[in-house]
């Protein structure tokens, strides 16, 4: 396994050395969010949209072998003969079958995921066919001899140079690397292929239950060839496109091409019911006559998935990409990296071990960094992040996690002295831990420092870290309007204790008596986002254990990601029959430091813009705004601290921390991190603020190496500067 | 001609009110890179589509037969012209690929996206449409929906079998480097003539 990791290292750093592949997909990503909102501007409402074709996929997953049932009889009823293929085996028999039954020599190929699925084309060609592929992308990629590198835009990894080249190359002449040229080149070549060919293969956005009929989205019109001029039509789909009625379609069509360019609707939107009439020249006369048509329904696995309770969500699927083109991690490396199958990003690892097993979704479902951008944006609603981690709990199940891994969290981080003194030992000694036989070990701490960094510095631990400050902070006030519990979390403990100090004296202002629960450990999210669920129950007591011998009003928290663990406690434990009950009380009065503070000056008339503060720009952290919903309330304490609030783009964009991965991922965490330092730099602000301890490491790495000049600030730093000043 | 539907006026909204949204389907079908016209009468559209066959340097077009293209006179306008112009199934089949302009009609636009929706089962509706690299198409400007969802509550109920393409924009790609190119394997240029005052089939013609 840790061969196949070193395997996806590599790759990973050859991707962000690709030119052509960096430029284009940055090009893409950095106008998308802003295209995407245009073409939704007239859509009406989005989110309603988007329950509506959440609604009609998981309802239709559900009664799925009864929908396919009725597409294949008035499929049938129509003209049209329907094959159900296990798997791509009998894809490829069939068509064969039909070739030789029909003397078909030349195929013209529209664009097919589900072929891809089953390397089809490859297979055709073997058997003695020609195979022509012809969206442009995908005729690009099949004379470059690559794979898809996106869903959309499969030839995204490649510059107009290599494509002149290939083109020269197959079109027995010289051609220029003019982009307009060169697709007016392809028209003409590919125009003869159109005319030549006597079966035409497409794949299928939908088909219709109701009617039988087939929905095909496109953009070059190459879908309409291949259905108007070959004799023989053969569509090859998954049953998730399946949908009860036309309607439906008409739900998904509202949202499919906005997510995917930015385009209201594409070119070409067309269904077909049953086989369509067609010209043929016979005795030096045109007649008419009647296509052939077959769709071949494929399984490949997904009649079993649609029984699985996680696995069936990704019928929800409707192949716009919208989740790729807002990934951090796929907008820098492109699809590749994602074991070279036909899906990539977090959805295609989730559809890879759907239809090619568990084995290849191990491969690379790290590169999933759960910022749950992609959850925002999917017209299907899909929890990617959160069907990736139910994955991986099923693959430690059944493959536990590597021996070095499991060492430390069975006996370090159930252990809350022992893992302290392991972290107040690395402050002394950062050495021992970050180097030799250790290093795996380090990387799955909460706090990691491994390697160097050439465009971040790395955390240092501190001298002094909270738990042995908090006595000189905390203090009982006279009459106090309540008791609050503060978790630190490690960050805090251990990099940031002036910040965990800053979010006390915040809270004492507010007249809160603070409490600093001293067997407070890790939160646990390091263990469980590996899957190892078992581990992080054990922590989740210590926690549940230390939080409630204090009995506070509430446990507060300027950690995102240790609020959402916290608050899951209660159904972590649900099978504690001792602390269920407590761990359930606990986790319903978990408050998000930001959020909780602004309703607090809120209540207090303290939540009015003030002037006569430096220029802040705010960095969004994943889980604070996609995960807490809290994205207002920060904005708003900066503003009331008297601060000036410049936005920088994609403000909501990861950092590249995201836990262990901004250590295990280095690079790539690295040109993540570029682009939000430049990003910052553009405001001109002179300080960066964020309420998340995990982003703030980040930052200040960044910030400190690249931009001199400008502070990185938890927005309790601010606010407890102003408290300071009174 | 095979047709999806042949009361496609049935099933849309009574009363052909839409004109007054023509202005947004105008502007989205343009900002589709659509070329959009809108003209009083047939008499107009045919001048129109004269005039731009003229500009294109057409020497052969290809068209289906409907009863507003019938009515607008297509034929013998573009014979007196000296343009080839052929209208009968055998002929299109033969002459699509070599032809310059193919004109349709279409049964009704939508203003969310600048759509048309063309009737495409017959395969004379779809030679013209894809082969000849400038597609025009011949709308009547008060059979225009609002949305999407209004199109395909109209599908729903005239759509039993056939085919029927939704056509926005010409054909186009930005499978280089991300850059828009218009025209792939589809038309390079999409030209939808609007007409207010259309005839009604069987009523009294102009």
């Amino acid at each position: 396994m840790s061969e196949i990791k070193r395997n996806i290292q590599r790759e990973i750093r050859e991707k962000i050395q690709e030119g052509p592949l960096r430029a284009n997909l940055g090009k893409f990503a950095e106008r998308y969010p802003a295209t995407r909102a245009a073409a939704l501007e007239n859509a009406g409402d989005v989110e309603a949209l988007r329950e509506a074709i959440r609604e009609v996929k998981a309802s239709t997953v559900d009664r799925i072998e009864e929908i396919a049932a009725q597409f294949e009889a008035e499929a049938t009823k129509r003209g049209v003969s329907v094959f159900r293929a296990k798997n791509g085996d009998e894809v490829k028999r069939y068509i064969v079958d039909l070739c030789k039954k029909h003397d078909v020599k030349r195929i013209i190929k529209s664009k097919s995921m589900a072929s891809e699925e089953i390397d089809l084309s490859p297979y055709l060609r073997k058997n003695g066919m020609h195979v022509c592929e012809s969206d442009m992308g995908e005729w690009i990629i099949d004379l470059a001899g690559h794979r898809p590198s996106h869903m959309v835009i499969p030839a995204i990894h490649l510059s107009r140079f290599q494509v002149a080249e290939l083109f020269s190359k197959e079109m027995g002449r010289e051609l220029p690397p003019d982009i307009p040229f060169m697709i007016k080149s392809a028209r003409e070549h590919l125009r003869q292929e159109f005319l030549n060919a006597d079966m035409g293969i497409t794949g299928a956005n939908f088909g219709i239950a109701e009617n039988g009929a087939i929905g095909l989205i496109t953009n070059e019109g190459n879908a309409r060839f291949a259905t108007t001029l070959p004799r023989i039509h053969v569509v090859v789909m998954g049953y998730e496109k399946l949908l009860p009625k036309m309607t439906d379609a008409g739900l998904i069509i509202k949202l499919l091409p906005r997510g995917a360019t930015g385009q209201i609707m594409t070119s070409y939107t067309s269904f077909i019911g049953g086989p369509s009439p067609m010209m043929v020249h016979r005795e030096n006369r045109w007649v008419e006559e009647t296509r052939e048509m077959h769709i071949i329904l494929l399984d490949n696995n997904r009649l079993k998935s649609a029984k699985d309770k996680s696995f069936k969500e990704v019928y929800q699927c409707v192949r716009c990409g919208s989740c790729l083109n807002v990934c951090p991690v796929y907008t820098i490396v492109g699809g590749h990296v994602y074991g070279g199958h036909t899906y990539a990003g977090g959805i295609g690892a989730i559809l890879t071990a759907m239809t090619s097993g568990m084995a290849d979704f191990e491969k690379f479902h790290e590169l999933c960094i759960g910022c749950r951008r992609c959850v925002e944006v999917c017209p299907g609603k899909i929890d990617i992040p959160g069907l990736i981690e139910e994955l991986r709990v099923r693959a430690v199940k059944a493959h536990g996690l590597p021996f070095v891994t499991r060492q430390l969290f069975e006996n370090v981080m159930t252990n809350r002295k022992i893992f302290h003194s392991l972290l107040r030992a690395a402050s002394l000694a950062m050495k021992p831990f970050a180097s030799g036989k250790n290093k795996t070990l380090i990387r799955h701490l909460p706090l990691f420092f491994s390697g160097l960094a050439k465009d971040r510095s790395l955390p240092t631990i501190a001298e002094k870290p909270l738990r042995d400050r908090v006595t000189t902070v905390t203090r009982k006030p006279d009459h106090p309007r309540g008791k609050a519990a503060f978790f630190s979390g490690c960050t805090m403990d251990f990099v940031l204790p002036e910040t965990g100090e800053a979010i006390i004296r915040v809270l004492a202002d507010l007249g809160y008596e603070v409490v600093f629960p001293l067997g407070q450990s890790c939160c646990g999210k390091p263990v469980s986002a590996t899957g190892d669920i078992e581990t992080a129950k054990k922590i989740a007591l210590l926690n549940v254990k230390a939080l409630d011998a204090e009995q506070t009003d509430v446990i507060v928290s300027g950690c995102p990601t240790c609020v959402e663990t916290l608050e899951s406690y209660g159904e972590l434990l649900q099978e504690n029959p001792e602390w269920r009950d407590r761990a359930a009380t606990l986790s319903g009065k978990v408050r998000e430091f930001s959020s909780f503070v602004a309703a607090e000056y809120e209540k207090a008339g303290r939540l009015n813009k003030a002037s006569g503060g430096p220029a802040v720009t705010y960095h969004d952290s994943c889980h604070l705004k996609r995960v807490l919903g809290v994205s207002e309330a920060p904005r708003k304490l900066i503003a009331a601290a008297g601060c000036e609030l410049r936005e920088m783009r994609d403000s909501d964009k990861c950092c590249g921390m995201s836990g262990v991965f901004g250590l295990k991922y280095v690079e790539l965490s690295m040109r993540i991190l570029d682009q939000k330092m430049k990003n910052i730099k553009d405001t001109g602000a002179e300080i960066v603020a964020c309420a998340c301890s995990g982003c703030m490491v980040q930052l200040q790495g960044g910030v400190d190496k690249q931009l001199p000049g400008i502070q990185m600030k938890h927005v309790a730093d601010i606010l407890a500067a102003r408290i300071k000043e009174k | 001609m095979k047709k999806t539907s042949s009361e496609w006026n049935r099933h849309l909204p009574a009363g052909g009110d839409g004109a007054h949204l023509f202005p947004e389907f105008e502007k989205r079908a343009k900002a589709a890179a659509a070329e959009v016209f809108r003209v009083k009468t047939l008499r107009e559209a045919a001048a129109l589509i004269l005039a731009l066959s003229g500009q294109a340097g057409a020497r052969k077009v290809v068209s289906t037969e409907s009863f507003l293209l019938n009515e607008a006179g297509l034929k013998g306008a573009f014979t007196a012209a000296g343009i080839e112009f052929y209208n009968v199934q055998a002929d299109i089949a033969a002459h699509a690929p070599t032809a310059d302009i193919g004109i349709s009609g279409g049964e009704f636009g939508i203003a969310e996206s600048g759509s048309v929706c063309q009737d495409s089962y017959s395969i004379e509706s779809r030679l013209v449409s894809t082969l000849p690299p400038v597609h025009v198409v011949l709308l009547d400007s008060n059979l225009i929906v609002p949305g999407i969802s209004e199109a395909f509550a109209i599908l729903s109920r005239a759509f039993e079998r056939g085919y029927v393409t939704f056509i926005t924009g010409p054909s186009r790609t930005a499978d280089i480097e991300v850059v828009l190119t218009i025209g792939v394997h589809g038309p390079v240029r999409l030209v939808i003539i609007a007409v207010d005052e259309c005839p009604e089939e069987g009523g009294n013609t102009q």
